[in-house]
């Protein structure tokens, strides 16, 4: 504490005369401090006052014509490695990094989102933990399917995209979310995959589909999704595994 | 520093002309002050062989209220004889101080002094210029 006070006296010593020569923080601080005091306020007449006695004092004119009417000693120039060693820059700076490394990661991340993408992961956690014995054994074409979720449980527009169309299913069921939406999941013999189809995203307002174009793939917990809305109704294919397998089958059935 | 216009301006044509030299031969110094720095030392070489001022213990006074009006009745040429009498490193000290140029950061630079020297150096300079500006103050009024 004395020594701190001994520097800050110090300080006060060298307190310069102009206050646009305040250099670091310490000073600029130790000057706050003693702004007030009687004694800082005389210190700083009688150095004002002998300053300006000083510039008084006669050049002569050989030496004189020397000087321009800039200033005599140009302050010591910011140099970046100099400013790098400034703690509140170092602090800014790291600050800057973090938001900028949170903001490209919230973008990166809203990239993956499309309408409906929260669904699809839940899905993809049911598709994980789903035994065959849980679903209804049906050995047929995955298109025909629709007729039965159709006739059977009402729902429309419950269709197998062309992609996946031909595959055989192993079994099938239609059960509630906790949101009380209608899903259907059908199981194919093709490589254990599963298909989900349910419905599609809507505006709270309006009520309205988000509709989004395409295919777009969802990732959780080692199993992969590739999600499409056509009239209103979500479809996903799942299998465990990542994107390259799924986008095969996408690429393969579309060019056909 | 030299409290001598003509001594000043013999340092001053010398360490201009020794920095064109250097220039010519591309040999200038990186650091910023390195004129400055170089002139001081022209400066105390110069006045080695002056007749050196007593070394006095001077009366010190503390600052006054009224110590602008004082320094204001001060001719320019008495402040910088006072100054120049001065022994080194308070010379430099001062010079460099008054001169309102620098920061405290550049001129411990410059003079080669640490904080608390400088602190010291400009306290005890002020308090003895007061002392002598009290001292004359009375002169003056008898004249």
């Amino acid at each position: 504490m004395l020594r701190l006070l001994r520097r800050q006296r110090a300080l006060l010593n060298c307190a310069p005369i102009s206050h646009d020569r305040l250099a670091d923080s310490s000073m600029r601080a130790a000057v706050a401090r003693a702004d007030d005091s009687d004694e800082f306020r005389n210190q700083q007449n009688f150095d004002r006052a002998v300053a300006e006695l000083v510039h008084l004092i006669p050049i002569p004119p050989e030496t004189a014509e020397w000087f321009s009417e800039k200033d005599l000693a140009v302050g010591s120039k910011w140099t970046w490695r100099k400013m790098a060693r400034n703690p509140a820059v170092l602090a800014i700076s790291i600050a800057v990094v973090v938001i900028a490394g949170v903001s490209v990661f919230q973008v990166l991340s809203g990239l993956n989102e499309f309408p409906g993408s929260a669904t699809a992961r839940k899905l993809l956690t049911v598709a994980a933990s789903t035994r065959p014995v849980m679903l209804d054994p049906v050995s047929t074409e995955a298109e025909t399917l629709s007729d039965l979720f159709f006739m059977k449980h009402g729902l429309e527009h419950y269709d197998v995209p062309a992609e996946f169309a031909d595959f055989r299913t192993i079994g099938c069921r239609v059960f509630e979310d906790e949101e009380s939406r209608r899903i259907a999941q059908i199981w194919l013999a093709e490589k254990r995959m599963q298909l989900f189809l349910f419905p599609a995203e809507r505006n709270p307002k309006t009520g309205a589909v988000l509709r989004f174009p395409g295919w777009r793939y969802v990732h959780q917990e080692g199993w992969a999704g590739a999600v499409t809305e056509r009239n209103g109704v979500c479809f996903m294919a799942a299998l465990r595994g990542n994107e390259k397998d799924l986008a095969s089958y996408i690429s393969k059935t579309t060019a056909q | 520093m030299l409290g001598d216009s003509s001594k000043a301006q013999e340092v001053f044509h010398t360490t201009l002309r020794e920095a064109a030299l250097r220039a010519a031969q591309g040999e200038l110094p990186r650091e910023p002050f390195w004129l400055f720095r170089d002139a001081r030392w022209r400066c105390l070489d110069a006045t080695k062989t002056d007749l050196q001022p007593e070394s006095l213990d001077l009366d010190e006074h503390d600052l006054a209220a009224h110590v602008a009006s004082q320094i204001e009745e001060l001719e320019p040429t008495q402040l910088a004889v006072w100054i120049s009498g001065a022994p080194d490193p308070q010379r430099t000290a001062l010079a460099l101080f008054y001169l309102d140029e620098f920061d405290y950061q550049e001129i411990l630079d410059l003079g080669e002094l640490k904080l608390n020297e400088l602190s010291r150096l400009l306290a005890q300079g002020r308090r003895q210029l007061q002392a002598w500006l009290d001292a004359k103050r009375p002169q003056q009024g008898t004249v």
